[in-house]
């Protein structure tokens, strides 16, 4: 249920010609199926040529990014581990 | 609640079999000394199937026996052991008395302990003995070979290999990884699996390197946010059994496609290359101070009870490979199992529809009327239709004649092992189908064939040498569409027929006269009489002279010819023909009086009008007529079946020269009516055995014709003769 809401808010901001800053700063957890829509976001964004920035910081997503390999595709922001 | 296991006994020994078949297939491809990494897989799941199927259903014997023979190959896979000609021997006997012990539990018998024990003992030794074994492989290797080759992979074994081999000890070396690929289907996230959290349950084994695949991702747009189109591949360093890793993914069975291979890595594990990806540190810090406190709590209750609460260790053990196996079925052929009384039962059904189909047509024809053209043209729709279903039901009782074919690369390896001839099996057109009741009885006359073919046919390396040949003999089996028939060769380049030395053994035993000649037909035709075998000294293959009798009555059963094409110091070759089906026949429809009767068009040479002046009596023999310089003995179908017929003057009805039984005969009928496929309804089965009548059928106008079985005519005809 929260993942529909996520798609829809992402597909929102999808197609949106400014660079795209996303807040994760709140983030608390965060489930496999949402990093899948968080990277293919991200992937679409950019090969659009459009830009996705971060802002703040959630070990959460840090660290569920890390351990699915995720890390280099979402360019999230270097956070001292 | 209990559940009554021996309900799936039967689902087990059929698949158990099917497994063995093709463990013992993967064996004899193997190539010893460098072995496919795919196959040893393919083998290790049959023994860890069966083991696992036989500990659920507590045959204790075959389950121990696997046991045993899973660790050997276990060594196998994971490299530590190498392919030698002695372990592949070892698992073809496994493949044997895993056969022969599953055989012996289905027919409820004692199990032959002794046979297993030894050979139980014999793949733990190998086991214990590996350093010791190593040095057989080379012995080996220095042996001569047998097997194209064996040898030389053996010899030129890097002795790095070996040396590294060695010294691996059996427990999992620090030296090694894991690579885990994990291809989770869609519905993994709708089953309640997490990759996250397995992801981090694998982190805390050892140091985990993760590589995501995301090309499987759709656009957002597209994207089901409950679909998994994730697939990763991951590296876990460490010493970790495999059974941990294996539990990690236990939930997942049949949710994903899972790879787990053990890497043996003699370099040191390097912490700069991949630093950036080691995750162990990454995933303590998900539940460090600096995580918001509520963050990993609330994410894990749902999760870390599953495992806790884990089942018995066999049971974890046992899961992920069945799912991989489940998936690499469904993968590959997504079939069913149906019975053959089912199938039986819908061709049944469906001859009874062509009858009242060709009963229905035969009656549009008489309609007329304003609707008379419509009904016709739906008629013909109908008839279409009906030879459709009609061939694909057919197709259903269709199996490729791989399922024969399979079974000799072990005979002809073992037979060419035990008489000391090198040959080379060649296997062309497995896939041609033929229906099962004919590939279930042609399995035994090939066999003969074949064996005939190494023991006679093909020489010993030496004569082969001096003849100029290669050392190699080669053994071809083909199969293929001729017409609406099989035909099925087993062809060899051996030594040939020796056509002087079967006419002597003939005349020595009275069989031909001494001043007779022979044509090279009839000379061939020697070697299917019964009793009759050139050969010098009679060894256990063959020689004793049954045998081709009996490949040439089996083929004839079956509605079928054997032909001989040999060439002296060539080689020889046997064609065996045999109709694609024994439902259904193709026949000439002949009319006597005003009964119709139906021969197969197998049995047909041609038909003719006889002129009076080729016809004549002979006194005891009954009327002949000249056929191609041959007197043929003229059957009355009218007289045999006791019918009036339209005319007794030979001169105004028709001849069909028929063949069986390696004799021709004239059969004497009113007319020909028409050729046509009948669908063969059994006498036996409805009525009683009738001499010269092989089956009925129904014909479109709904009366009941006959089946001439023309073999059993002529054997009747020349028994009154000679009375």
């Amino acid at each position: 249920v929260e993942s529909v809401a996520l798609k829809d808010g992402l597909l929102a901001l999808l197609e949106s010609p400014a660079p795209v800053t996303l807040e994760i700063n709140a983030v608390q957890r965060i489930d496999t199926a949402g990093m899948q829509l968080l990277t293919a976001f991200v992937r679409e964004r950019e090969s659009q040529g459009r830009q996705v920035r971060w802002r703040g910081s959630a070990p959460a997503l840090s660290a569920a990014a890390a351990l699915l390999g995720l890390a280099a595709v979402l360019r999230l922001p270097d956070q001292a581990p | 609640m209990t559940i009554d296991l021996a309900q799936f006994h039967d689902t087990f020994f059929e698949e158990s079999f099917e497994l063995l078949d093709s463990m013992e297939a993967a064996l004899l491809k193997l190539d010893i000394g460098a072995p496919d990494s795919e196959l040893i897989n393919t083998i290790f799941r049959v023994a860890h199937s069966i083991k696992g199927g036989s500990a659920t259903f507590g045959f204790s014997e075959i389950a121990s026996f696997t046991h045993s023979l899973e660790t050997l190959l276990d060594e196998l896979r994971t490299g530590r052991m190498q392919v030698t000609l002695a372990m592949s021997d070892i698992l073809l006997k496994s493949v044997d008395v895993m056969r022969a012990m599953l055989r012996a539990v289905q027919a409820k018998q004692p199990i032959d302990q002794q046979r297993v024990s030894d050979l139980q003992f014999d793949l733990e030794l190998m086991i214990v003995q590996k350093n010791a074994a190593e040095a057989v492989t080379a012995a080996e290797a220095a042996a001569p070979a047998v097997l194209p080759a064996s040898a030389a992979p053996c010899a030129s074994l890097p002795s790095a290999t070996v040396a590294q081999a060695q010294a691996a000890p059996l427990a999992d070396a620090p030296a090694a990884h894991w690579k885990i690929s994990f291809r989770p289907y869609r519905e993994l996230f709708a089953r309640g699996n997490d990759p996250l959290r397995m992801m981090r349950e694998l982190a805390d084994l050892g140091q985990l390197i993760v590589n995501a695949d995301v090309d499987a991702l759709p656009s957002l747009a597209k994207l089901e946010p409950q679909e998994c189109h994730l697939a990763w591949t991951l590296e876990l360093h460490g010493s970790v059994a495999e059974e941990a890793i294996r539990q990690v993914f236990e939930w997942t069975e049949g949710d994903c496609e899972l790879q787990i291979i053990r890497v043996e890595s003699p370099a040191a594990w390097s912490d700069e290359a991949t630093a950036d990806a080691i995750l162990s540190t990454l995933a303590a810090e998900a539940t460090s101070p600096q995580a918001p406190a509520a963050a990993a709590p609330a994410e894990l209750p749902a999760v870390e009870p599953s495992a806790q609460v884990s089942p018995a260790a066999v049971a974890k053990y046992e899961a992920p490979p069945k799912a991989e196996a489940t998936v690499a079925t469904l993968g590959d052929s997504g079939s069913i199992r149906v019975s053959v009384e089912k199938i039986d039962e819908l061709m049944n059904t469906v001859g009874e529809l062509v009858i009242t189909q060709a009963m229905l047509s035969q009656l549009g024809t008489m309609i007329e009327g304003s609707t008379a053209e419509k009904l016709r043209a739906g008629l013909g729709q109908l008839e279409r239709n009906m030879r459709e279903l009609q061939e694909s039901v057919m197709r259903v009782r269709m199996l490729p004649i791989s399922f024969v074919f399979s079974r000799f690369p072990r005979m002809v390896r073992d037979l060419a092992q035990r008489l000391g001839k090198h040959i080379e099996l060649k296997l062309t057109g497995e896939q041609t189908e033929l229906d099962k009741t004919v590939l279930e009885k042609i399995g035994d006359p090939l066999v003969h064939l074949v064996r005939n073919s190494i023991d006679h046919g093909i020489e010993s390396p030496e004569v082969r040498a001096a003849a100029g040949k290669p050392a190699f003999g080669t053994v071809h089996l083909d199969a293929c569409h001729r017409g609406g028939n099989i035909a099925v060769e087993v062809s060899d380049d051996g030594a040939g027929l020796d056509k002087d030395r079967i006419l002597a053994k003939a005349r020595a035993r009275g069989l031909v006269g001494p001043t007779d000649l022979l044509t090279d037909e009839q000379v061939h035709d020697l070697i299917f009489l019964p009793g009759f075998s050139t050969a010098e000294k009679t060894t256990d293959v063959s020689g004793r002279g049954v045998g081709m009798d009996v490949v040439r009555r089996n083929v004839k059963e079956l509605g079928g010819k054997i032909e001989l094409r040999t060439e002296r110091g060539k080689g020889s070759r046997f064609i065996i023909t045999l109709p694609l089906t024994l439902a259904i026949v193709d026949g000439q429809s002949v009319a006597v009086g005003s009964e119709t009767y139906i021969v197969p068009l197998i049995s047909i040479v041609e038909s003719m009008q006889l002129r009076s002046s080729n016809v004549s009596r002979l006194s005891g023999r009954g009327e002949v007529f000249s056929f191609r310089g041959d007197y043929l003995p003229i059957i009355r179908l009218h007289e045999l079946y006791g019918v009036e017929p339209r005319t007794r003057n030979l001169h105004e009805g028709l001849v069909v020269v028929a063949e069986g039984d390696g004799r021709r005969v004239g059969l004497f009928v009113d007319d020909l009516l028409g050729q046509q496929q009948v669908v063969i309804k059994s006498l036996e089965a409805n009525y009683g055995h009738v001499e010269g009548v092989s089956g009925a059928t129904i014909l479109g106008d709904g009366s009941v014709a006959l089946i001439l079985d023309v073999p059993g005519i002529i054997r009747a005809a020349s028994l009154r003769a000679a009375a």
